[in-house]
């Protein structure tokens, strides 16, 4: 088991294109990391370099203490489980788990005790003598895991390993993943653009956008206190609703002809993103602090989502309610949005406020 | 054909049939001109039943001289045949396989420039190139020798394409992950590269089984021993005798026996050839 350092680890490829400027990243023994943010944001590229399938163009990356720039992928004492699995199409599933071990000169009785016992921890034993081509989607993803279980890496990688599962799959495959994780301790870095995949999963969380670390912290700290608009919109589902708004002495202006104002007690005067998560919104007959003109509702039994305007304020909103709910189209709804619930952030540097 | 009209299978069957015949009568006539006599087939006739002379022609075809012009027995240049077919088929797989692997897999200075000189050498086959070849393999000592029947012939620039289509084919992920499991260039070529083009090399073995037994123009050069003769030049041999009647008998046994074994191994290899031109299982 091992900790893992990345310092000033940054990505450059020759013509020019910098995918990664400097991530920073400190991932102590056993402890499950979450790489997460849109498409193109440099998260398996991140992941790559860890691997040691890309090059680091600047910086320094450490697996317990050891400098490991300039490895070889099979000598970092890694294990990686890819996005297509890349199980060996001619090999049968044993000697897809055992090809790792026999390269690394492993006599024939050892791979086979612990192919077996991988298998058994991964209900693989009564498939081991089958090709790829004879297994269903989740069994080759198990068996992806197990190739990469049965040489006890240091680290794991994984990159979007459940992508390609249907949605039943997904969920079953998480869980299991998270148990097996937890079992062997192993230090894991996940790489995945699906959010609630990165909640349910991740001791901390590294939310990445352009090549940057936004955030990193646990699911609820990125939840509760989001650094950045970018973090706050990417996570939560439905994402928080964030409007551009002015601070001005104590008072939070939304929309054109001040339409909305809101009492606050703020330092700060000036351009800001207000920002407040659908399922903090309280609905109330009286003193709201603004009304919510319903444009479709979405009844998904132990929840209700209604997506709806403000008058005066030209930004969609979304709002969630527990339980069944079917309130009118274009009938207004009061709503009042909690202080100890918002978000604010400095228009002009991103940056939350405190 | 969808419909069920009998006259319509009526007519397709037909046209098959005459295919066959077209295609057929000329081996089964050789067949039986084999069976006959020499001056059988010189009177002008085409004797299309067997006659009693079988015996004596494959006898004398197969283990004491061919005919005339030719002093040695058919299996000897068969041997002699089957020998350059193979060595050439091996050879240019080899290699082929050897340089494609450099070239898709390895970045090196002057990759493509090495890429498309290959290439280029499609423009260069034997027959454009037969004097300074001719040259290169009596400097070497080589006429009347295997080594110079087959080796001019190796160099393959279509398999050396063919495989770098496969190999550029193979995922990178797959690629990858036999580098995270320790696969060092020579394991990942024999124990990934290898076993995944296996039926790419079996639809290759096949054409250039049959390329290298139907070589003519080459052999016909450099053999000068009878102990080097390769069955289909020594069928030219055979008819172009300057005095004396053409053993027609002769050369039609010689003529089915030099069919053989393309024939074996087209029907042998169906299958997989097939399989490697049509599919692939990554």
């Amino acid at each position: 088991m091992a900790a893992v350092v990345l310092s000033k680890v940054g990505k450059k490829y020759p013509n020019g294109f910098h995918a990664i400027p400097a991530v920073d990243l400190d991932i102590k023994d056993g402890e499950f990391i979450v790489l997460v943010g849109p498409s193109g944001c440099g998260k398996s590229t991140l992941l790559r370099m860890v691997a040691g399938l890309e090059t680091i163009t600047n910086g320094e990356l450490s697996i317990n203490g050891t400098r490991m720039n300039d490895r070889e992928p099979a000598d970092r004492d890694i294990a990686m489980v890819f996005q297509s699995y890349a199980l060996y199409p001619h090999m049968t599933v044993a000697g897809n788990m055992g090809y790792g071990l026999k390269n690394r000169g492993v006599d024939k009785e050892s791979i086979e005790k612990k192919v077996n016992e991988v298998a058994k921890m991964l209900d693989l034993t009564h498939l081991l003598e089958r090709k790829p081509k004879q297994l269903s989607g989740g069994q080759r993803q198990r068996v992806a895991m197990g190739r990469a279980m049965v040489r006890d890496p240091q680290v794991f990688l994984f990159d979007e390993p459940l992508s390609n599962l249907d949605a039943k799959l997904r969920v079953q495959m998480r869980v299991e993943i998270r148990q097996l994780q937890r079992k062997l301790g192993t230090t894991t870095l996940y790489v995945t653009h699906d959010q609630v995949e990165a909640m349910t999963l991740a001791d901390r969380l590294v939310v990445l956008n352009q090549g940057h670390a936004e955030q990193i912290g646990s699911p609820l700290e990125l939840y509760e206190r989001p650094a950045t608009p970018f973090v706050a919109a990417f996570i939560g589902s439905p994402a928080m609703n964030l409007f551009s708004a002015t601070l001005d002495s104590n008072n939070l202006i939304l929309g054109e002809n001040e339409s909305v104002l809101l009492k606050t007690q703020h330092e700060f005067n000036g351009p800001v993103t207000w920002g407040i998560r659908p399922e903090h919104l309280v609905v109330c007959e009286q003193d709201a602090d603004f009304k919510m003109r319903v444009k479709a509702v979405e009844s998904l039994g132990a929840e209700t989502l209604i997506y709806g305007a403000i008058d005066g304020v030209n930004q969609d909103l979304v709002l969630r309610l527990s339980g069944p709910h079917q309130p009118e189209i274009n009938s207004e709804i009061g709503l009042k949005a909690p202080q100890d619930k918002w978000h604010l952030f400095d228009a002009n540097t991103q940056q939350r406020l405190p | 054909m969808i419909e069920n009209r009998p006259w319509l299978t009526f007519i397709s069957h037909s046209v098959l049939i005459l295919g066959i015949i077209a295609v057929a009568l000329p081996i089964w006539v050789a067949i039986v001109a084999s069976t006959h006599p020499a001056e059988a087939f010189g009177q002008g006739s085409v004797p299309l039943w067997f006659g009693n002379y079988a015996t004596e022609t494959w006898q004398t075809v197969l283990f004491s001289a061919a005919g005339n012009g030719v002093d040695v027995p058919v299996w000897k240049m068969m041997f002699n045949s089957l020998v350059m077919a193979i060595a050439i088929a091996f050879g240019k797989i080899a290699i082929s396989l050897i340089s494609a692997y450099a070239i898709v897999f390895f970045r090196f200075p002057f990759r493509s420039l090495c890429f498309w000189l290959i290439f280029m050498t499609l423009m260069l086959p034997v027959e454009v190139r037969i004097l300074p070849t001719y040259e290169v393999v009596a400097k070497l000592n080589l006429l009347n020798s295997y080594t110079g029947l087959a080796l001019p012939l190796i160099a393959s620039a279509t398999a050396t394409f063919l495989f770098r289509q496969a190999f550029m084919a193979m995922p990178g992920e797959l690629v990858e992950a036999a580098r995270m499991d320790g696969a060092g260039p020579v394991r990942f070529f024999f124990d990934i590269l290898l076993p995944l083009t296996r039926t790419n090399i079996a639809a290759l073995f096949v054409i250039l089984f049959i390329y290298g037994w139907n070589q003519y123009l080459w052999p016909l050069l450099i053999t000068t021993d009878d102990a080097y003769y390769t069955l289909v030049m020594s069928i030219k041999r055979m008819v172009s005798v300057a005095d004396g009647a053409i053993e027609w008998n002769s050369i039609m046994a010689t003529t089915i026996l030099a069919m053989l074994p393309p024939v074996a191994v087209v029907i042998g290899m169906q299958k997989m050839f097939v399989k490697g031109l049509v599919d692939s299982e990554k």
